[in-house]
């Protein structure tokens, strides 16, 4: 391969995260890590602006029972708790993933390093950081249905 | 600051939010039902309860440099050219300014603010 090519081939951005082309679980889990990570980020500036109405919104000067009501008005219904189910879905991989990133990276649950042999097939990165994905996957998959619960069964 | 600082930055944020988000969710749907937790009254009692009000505070500060810093790290990770690399953190920590000021109103006139209206 052309050393152009080359440096094409890894600087396509973004892009590069979504050709799923070689995915192993590990790359799975980096892909979702930083998706889920965007996601949470802009549901929490999202709830920066609603709870602002419990104190009137932008131009608020105190607790506000109307604006509360006007806001729980627009989300506080199936489509809104649905999107909640999402959020507690992907925060709860996004934290245990999480917990598995900040492990790997004080070199905690790092398997032997190998000799690097063409052609360089992905290599995974070991036992207990795959397990540690599942449970992530899991706790998420749990966590949604409590949440599923909590909102549409009155539990809680 | 250096990068790898930063880095800690980002992990030490993580942790903390874990454990944050863990109460901060507990409360929501586990201490009390759902429909008391975002009850008018429930929110104001907390608010008035100096150490939750601390907690909130604590928790958006933590959520918000954790999500821009992540944020950062990924657009750093796109372009490495300094110009680019200058612009990202200076977005990012006016972005965090503003965002903690945003939230930070929220707590204090939850607090402070004058009486129901």
């Amino acid at each position: 391969m052309a050393v152009g090519e080359e440096k094409a081939k890894n600087k396509r951005g973004v892009l590069g995260w979504l050709d799923p082309y070689h995915y192993n679980a590990e790359r799975w889990a980096y892909f979702f890590q930083r998706v889920t990570g965007v996601a949470i980020l802009l549901y929490v500036l999202g709830h920066l602006g609603d709870t602002s109405f419990f104190v009137g919104g932008p131009t608020g000067t105190g607790p506000s029972p109307s604006a509360w009501e006007f806001i729980g008005s627009i989300f506080e219904n199936s489509f809104g708790h649905l999107i909640l189910i999402l959020v507690v879905l992907v925060l709860f991989f996004h934290g245990v993933n999480g917990v598995r990133l900040i492990l790997a990276e004080f070199g905690l649950i790092l398997r032997k390093p190998s000799a690097i042999e063409y052609p360089y097939r992905p290599k995974g990165l070991g036992f207990g950081q795959k397990v540690l994905i599942y449970v992530a996957i899991a706790i998420a998959v749990a966590a949604a249905t409590w949440a599923f619960l909590v909102l549409f069964e009155g539990m809680g | 600051m250096r990068e790898s600082r930063l880095m800690l930055v980002q992990y030490a944020t993580a942790v903390a939010a874990v454990a944050l988000v863990s109460v901060h969710l507990i409360m929501q749907g586990v201490i009390y039902p759902y429909a008391t937790a975002i009850s008018f009254n429930n929110i104001l009692s907390i608010y008035k309860n100096g150490f939750y009000a601390i907690f909130l505070e604590a928790l958006l500060v933590v959520v918000l440099v954790h999500g821009f810093n992540g944020v950062r790290i990924i657009l750093n990770e796109l372009r490495q050219t300094k110009p680019w690399t200058a612009w990202v953190d200076a977005v990012t920590v006016l972005a965090i300014v503003v965002a903690v000021a945003y939230g930070t109103r929220t707590v204090i006139l939850a607090v402070f603010g004058g009486g129901p209206v």
